[in-house]
């Protein structure tokens, strides 16, 4: 498999719940043009739709070198930018 | 005639020899008897052709996306009803390799690169793009689930082992494996579809059917719009392939016989109305040989791009498909005008190509949303 273009490799001891949250903010803004606060329901407010919801978990896999699969595919867990970062430490221990 | 391409990559060369030896000249007689020989499908199914992606650990060929689509629009070059079954078994491996535990993964593909058939079950008859409106439902009994419902226009149903069967699943929704010999299957072709006309298309009932809970991929519960996403973004590759060997097989046909056939003491490549539909087959097919290449590239990157990229290669090649088959029986005219014929078969195939997976309205509305999205307030 040939690397992304804008995936940026993350090690082991970047991954804080702040960092992630940032970086996520980051790439928010970059594909929807909005600065979003970090308990914004992204659906609710109209900003992304369930297609977007499958661009997020192919880049949060990607990104942090997770598996989302099995019940972990639900809409709430990309709904904010808190639900994802959540997502990304809880898989990220297990 | 994909041999004939240029810069074509030689990976899957093989397979494509392969497909071309199999098909022969039968593709008009299968069309016009609406069946596919069985023991050709298990046949390609077990050198791994049919779902080409799938990786070596599981038995498959291991193919990256461009070469598999290149494969693919060999197929669609040939047969569209054959290009069809690649599609379900492509979409139906892609599905158990995404969302399949270890075990499932394990099982399944195995079963789906060794000669056993699988198809992809979506629609119902109040559901098609409108998911809220759909009714399947597995129901959970002990270590079994039961399910129930009814789906349509299950593309392959008709050869098909394995049924990969999109239900709603406790609050999410799930996809459950069903084989097609269960209790309480049955299956019902669609009689005399438009195109395709050799792919198995099949409605199906669930009366209910108990499976194993081991069959409900990844234990269920997902969101239904993503496991939907999720599927489709690969059949929706594997059909925007497909469309470019349509409108690889309209434009050879159309420059062999605009070459042969004389008119007014000269061929009519010659007549400048005919040149502009030739130019227009060439554009077609360059462009949507582009747009594919591109959402293969996504893909492979993995890219979160690949999601719009896939809605967009097939929006664009299934209309120039549409567009290049109905262009190219106008060149053959009335060499071209019956059915069985190479550009009859693409007429009524690219027709359907603007249907399923997505149907051109459909496409656009993602598009126009995509738009909207990532243009931003203000």
């Amino acid at each position: 498999m040939t690397t992304g273009q804008a995936i940026t490799p993350v090690t082991a001891e970047a991954v804080t719940a702040e960092a992630v949250s940032e970086a996520l903010t980051a790439f928010l803004a970059e594909r929807i043009k909005t600065e979003v606060a970090p308990d914004q329901d992204l659906f609710a407010s109209g900003l992304a739709s369930s297609m977007f919801a499958m661009q997020l978990v192919v880049h949060l896999e990607e990104t942090y070198d997770i598996a989302i699969i099995g019940p972990e595919l639900k809409l709430d867990n990309f709904r904010t930018v808190q639900a994802m970062t959540a997502l990304v430490l809880r898989l990220r221990d297990g | 005639m994909a041999e004939q391409v240029a810069g074509l990559a030689p990976e899957l060369a093989g397979e494509r020899a392969l497909v071309s030896e199999l098909v022969g000249d039968q593709a008009g007689p299968w069309d016009l008897a609406g069946e596919l020989p069985a023991g050709l499908l298990r046949k390609l199914g077990a050198h791994g052709v049919l779902c080409a992606e799938v990786p070596a650990a599981y038995g498959g060929l291991g193919a990256a996306s461009r070469p598999s689509g290149e494969l693919t629009a060999h197929a669609g070059s040939l047969c569209s009803s054959l290009r069809s079954i690649m599609t379900s078994q492509g979409m139906a491996a892609w599905t158990i390799q995404r969302l399949g535990d270890r075990e499932q993964r394990r099982r399944y593909l195995a079963d789906l690169t060794s000669g056993q058939l699988a198809a992809v079950a979506f629609s119902e008859p109040g559901a098609g793009s409108d998911l809220s409106a759909l009714q399947t439902r597995t129901s959970p009994a002990g270590d079994s689930v039961v399910l129930d419902g009814e789906k349509m226009w299950v593309t392959g149903a008709r050869y098909a082992d394995l049924l990969v069967v999109l239900a709603r699943h406790g609050d999410g929704a799930a996809f459950a494996v069903v084989p097609a010999s269960a209790p309480g299957v049955r299956l019902e072709p669609v009689a005399d579809p438009v195109g395709c006309r050799a792919a198995g298309h099949s409605h199906v009932r669930l009366d209910q059917v108990t499976l194993p809970a081991s069959s409900v991929l990844g234990g269920g519960g997902q969101s239904l719009p993503l496991l939907f996403t999720t599927a489709l973004s690969y059949g929706r590759i594997s059909v925007a392939w497909g469309c470019v060997g349509i409108i690889r097989a309209c434009l050879a046909a159309a420059v062999r016989h605009a070459r042969r056939r004389e008119q007014s003491g000269r061929p009519i490549a010659q007549h400048q109305l005919v040149a502009r539909h030739l130019a227009e087959l060439l554009t077609a097919e360059q462009v949507s040989t582009r747009v594919c290449e591109h959402a293969s590239r996504c893909w492979q990157d993995t890219s979160p791009d690949m999601v719009m990229a896939a809605v967009l290669a097939k929006h664009v090649s299934a209309g120039h498909a549409a567009r290049s088959a109905s262009t190219a029986v106008q060149v053959l005219a009335s060499a071209g005008a019956q059915d069985g014929h190479v550009v009859a078969r693409a007429y009524r195939d690219a027709k359907l190509m603007e249907i399923i997976e997505g149907s051109n309205e459909i496409c656009q509305l993602l598009l126009a949303q995509h738009a909207l999205t990532t243009a931003g307030p203000g």
